[in-house]
């Protein structure tokens, strides 16, 4: 099977009392548009349970399939389970180091996803040296990213999309302060991501930062927090390569 | 370092009360705003950013006024919209 698959994205929506309702009307002709719906987390202004219903209210029952990630305002209440079983009951699976596949009319798409964490780019970098407080802080980034990676090379599908709040690049934190980069992203998700061949990246989290970047693999990273692409979604075709295709290419790099 | 004449902090110390309403809007049990820029311009302190509601805006002044009383303040904060893509992006 070949042909392309829709995908809708956007993150960063902080629904609370005074944003319910105001997503649900741009999603009306979302199975003409898309496949799938991308929730690249901060669904929530404070990650209560009140608000996740108003989250499952806003993005449950929609006529296409909705993949999630949580962000950091989705920890602020230390209520995450809560919050994951309440999106669950509305349909909305939420990825934490894990995988879905969704079956689409181009061919089965796999979505791994974590929320990821900071720590920095490559280079500058936070280590896992002295402080108790800094082992930790840089060794959550790792895991995190370590059960990404696990998870993008085992989802068996045609396509393969990577799902974080935080930044895997810094490309797409452009406009952001560099003071504060440490803070929106980390290399290790891009490292995770070109570990499998993945066709894209999406993430959230950056309110200043720009959509469009790339791994140094070359996977394709768009940043879809709702502050950069000011529209309820972003809406993103990516081809799915032919089996034959991929035979071919196959052949060619084998032969080449 | 002189006080304005409007009241507040003097000028000196805006440094510090960037920092501290930065850490406001975002640790405000009420508000939690990471993504608000906050920089002073001489003895005006500017807002910047992109909230999901007017309510939202109009809580962040609210609150950094009440802090810092005389304080002046600019703010050039918008509500994201929430219309639907025009089109989509054909991926390479």
């Amino acid at each position: 099977m070949s042909g392309m698959v829709r995908i809708a994205a956007v993150g960063d929506v902080h629904i609370a009392e005074d944003v319910a309702g105001q997503f649900r009307p741009g999603m009306a002709d979302l199975a003409e548009r898309a496949d799938v719906l991308l929730l690249a987390g901060d669904l929530t202004r404070f990650g209560t349970p009140d608000e996740a219903r108003l989250v499952a209210a806003e993005f449950g029952g929609l006529p296409v399939p909705v993949v999630a990630v949580l962000g950091n305002h989705d920890y602020q209440s230390d209520q995450v389970p809560e919050l994951v079983s309440i999106l669950a009951d509305a349909g909305i699976t939420v990825l934490e180091g894990d995988s879905t596949v969704i079956d689409t009319p181009a061919g089965r798409l796999g979505i791994a996803g974590t929320k990821g964490f900071g720590g920095g780019f490559a280079g500058r970098c936070a280590t896992a040296f002295g402080e108790p407080e800094m082992k930790a802080f840089v060794g959550a980034s790792g895991a995190l990213a370590d059960r990404l990676g696990e998870a993008l090379r085992s989802v068996e599908c045609d396509v393969r999309v990577a799902l974080t709040h935080y930044a895997p690049v810094p490309d797409t934190l452009a406009g952001e302060p560099l003071e504060i980069y440490p803070f929106l992203g980390s290399y290790l998700l891009a490292q995770a991501i070109d570990s499998a061949p993945t066709a894209l990246a999406v993430h959230g989290h950056a309110h200043y930062g720009s959509e469009r970047g790339m791994t140094p693999g070359g996977v394709l990273v768009r940043n879809v927090a709702h502050p950069v692409i000011r529209q309820a979604y972003s809406l993103f075709h990516l081809d799915v390569p032919s089996p034959v295709t991929e035979e071919l290419a196959g052949a060619e790099r084998a032969t080449g | 370092m002189t006080t304005p004449a409007t009241g507040g902090p003097p000028t000196g110390d805006l440094d510090y009360v960037e920092a501290e309403v930065r850490r406001l809007l975002a640790e405000d049990p009420g508000i939690g705003e990471q993504g608000i820029e906050v920089r002073h311009r001489e003895r005006v302190l500017v807002l910047r950013g992109e909230v999901e509601s007017p309510g939202r805006r109009r809580e962040i002044l609210r609150t950094v006024r009440n802090r810092f009383p005389g304080l002046a303040l600019r703010a050039d904060i918008s509500v994201s919209a929430t219309h639907p893509p025009d089109a989509p992006e054909e991926l390479p």
